[in-house]
């Protein structure tokens, strides 16, 4: 027959007949999940296919911003020009606030009695493009096109021009995978900043909600509040928006409130993001890369109830 | 090109698997993205029951991890489903091979029950989130569009 032909002077796995190849391939997947569970085996074979992977991510996320281009391409002289007179005002808006801030800063270093200005607290941001997306109601994660050797790092706080995006839950050698705050297993310390009630935002998988199961029904929350990261936990700085509250509600017959919030980043539309570095010397920095890497998985979602050592 | 005597070039099947990862995995609106058939198991079990010397487990097996990566899920997961459903083609393909499309569907729609349940029970086992009835919309879909795949793929070889 035909198909035995080979097998006489090519020893290969082909030659296997087919059930115990599959033992083989079974107990192969098997191992894969048992590494999988533990931390850091998983991790690095993770890393050997996520470099194999990329490429095909690329492709798989092509139609997507092919169409985006084209539209862009065709867009027209008006429309453009709209925007411009749009952007131009904002910036004229933006300048006027900066400035107002920095006076803010300078009374308030004042009025603190410090002499010195603090380093600022973004060291250093970086641009990345989103290479493919998954909005399931299981995962919420982007696969941006920089990692490790761009010198992004675990937990790494991820934004975009409105907000906070997520975290960086996976590195690797070129692409990383971002687990945004809209992720089932995502959990944000926040703070209401009218009221300085704080909390934990959870993801639900819808990328427009999220929830804080964790608040009193005394606690001061109300629709239209907004919500900043605290800083607790030691992942994100402090005072990055969030979201709104959208929805407040007490049960007399439940001890939590019914608290959701709609974030205030572009979820399921931002294009660009921007990674972001802090100054180690600053008093509100997140913890070092190191003490962030040497975590395990998801560090957010288990708050970190020590501060972490200095490095 | 490939008459009923040569056997089906190793790089097609690879080059069509790949092809059909790539469309699988298309990101897509939610209420589609659940409606979306499983193209590379299709893929994967067409070759299993129409060339399975030169599909064979090996094809499974990587197409199922690569699945894994590419997905986000547990390393290993969608491998074993894989490999096991890959397996029972190839056993069973003599068997499948010969039967009119209607039958054939027939059997992918368990084999594609089969998969499902399996990838829902390691789900459950490893404390992940098992998930609505939405995971288990593609498999009438697969069944379906079995035909169709048959016909796409019988066109780039000469099925014996």
């Amino acid at each position: 027959m035909a198909l035995g032909g080979g097998a006489m002077n090519r020893p290969s796995a082909r030659d296997l007949a087919p059930g115990p190849r599959c033992f083989v391939f079974a107990m192969l997947s098997l191992a894969l999940m048992y590494f999988d569970q533990r931390d850091g085996w998983g991790e690095r074979i993770r890393y050997g296919l996520a470099a194999v992977a990329y490429p095909i991510q690329v492709t798989i996320g092509s139609p997507g911003r092919m169409w985006a281009a084209t539209r862009e391409y065709f867009r027209s002289r008006s429309e453009l020009r709209e925007e411009n007179r749009h952007l131009r005002e904002q910036g004229r808006e933006l300048a006027l606030r900066a400035m107002r801030l920095e006076a803010l800063e300078a009374e308030n270093l004042r009025l603190r009695g410090l002499h010195e200005a603090l380093p600022p607290l973004v060291e250093r941001s970086r641009i990345v493009n989103v290479v493919n997306a998954d909005l399931g109601r299981l995962r919420q994660r982007l696969i941006i096109d920089a990692g490790e050797n761009d010198g992004l790092y675990r937990s790494q706080a991820v934004i975009d021009a409105r907000g906070l995006m997520g975290q960086l839950a996976r590195v690797g050698p070129w692409s990383g995978e971002v687990m945004l705050i809209t992720d089932p297993e995502a959990a944000v310390p926040v703070e209401v900043v009218r009221s300085g009630v704080r909390s934990i935002a959870v993801g639900t998988g819808a990328a427009d909600e999220l929830e804080l199961p964790l608040l009193p029904a005394t606690a001061d929350v109300r629709a239209g509040d907004l919500l900043v990261t605290s800083g607790l936990g030691g992942v994100f700085p402090p005072g990055i928006p969030v979201g709104t509250v959208t929805e407040s509600r007490r049960d007399p017959d439940e001890l939590l409130a019914v608290v959701r919030a709609r974030p205030a980043a572009a979820i399921d539309s931002s294009r660009q993001l921007m990674m972001l570095w802090f100054s180690r010397s600053h008093p509100s920095a997140p913890a070092s890369p190191e003490v962030l890497g040497a975590l395990p998985e998801a560090p957010v979602a288990q708050p970190v109830t020590r501060p972490p050592e200095a490095h | 090109m490939y008459t009923a005597a040569t056997r089906e070039s190793p790089l097609l099947v690879w080059i069509t698997v790949l092809i059909a990862l790539v469309l699988t995995l298309l990101p897509l609106p939610e209420w589609l993205a659940a409606l979306w058939p499983n193209l590379v198991l299709l893929t994967v079990l067409y070759w299993s029951t129409m060339a399975p010397a030169a599909g064979g487990m090996l094809v499974g097996f990587v197409a199922g991890l690569a699945f894994d990566v590419l997905s986000g899920a547990q390393l290993g997961q969608h491998a074993l489903a894989f490999s096991l459903l890959t397996y029972g083609a190839i056993k069973l393909h003599l068997l499948t091979r010969a039967k009119p499309l209607f039958e054939q569907a027939i059997f992918v729609l368990l084999a594609l029950l089969a998969y499902e349940a399996l990838l829902w029970a390691i789900d459950g086992v490893s404390d992940r989130g098992t998930g609505g009835w939405a995971r288990w919309m593609h498999v009438p879909v697969g069944a379906i569009l079995w035909p169709v795949v048959v016909g796409l793929l019988g066109r780039l070889h000469a099925p014996r």
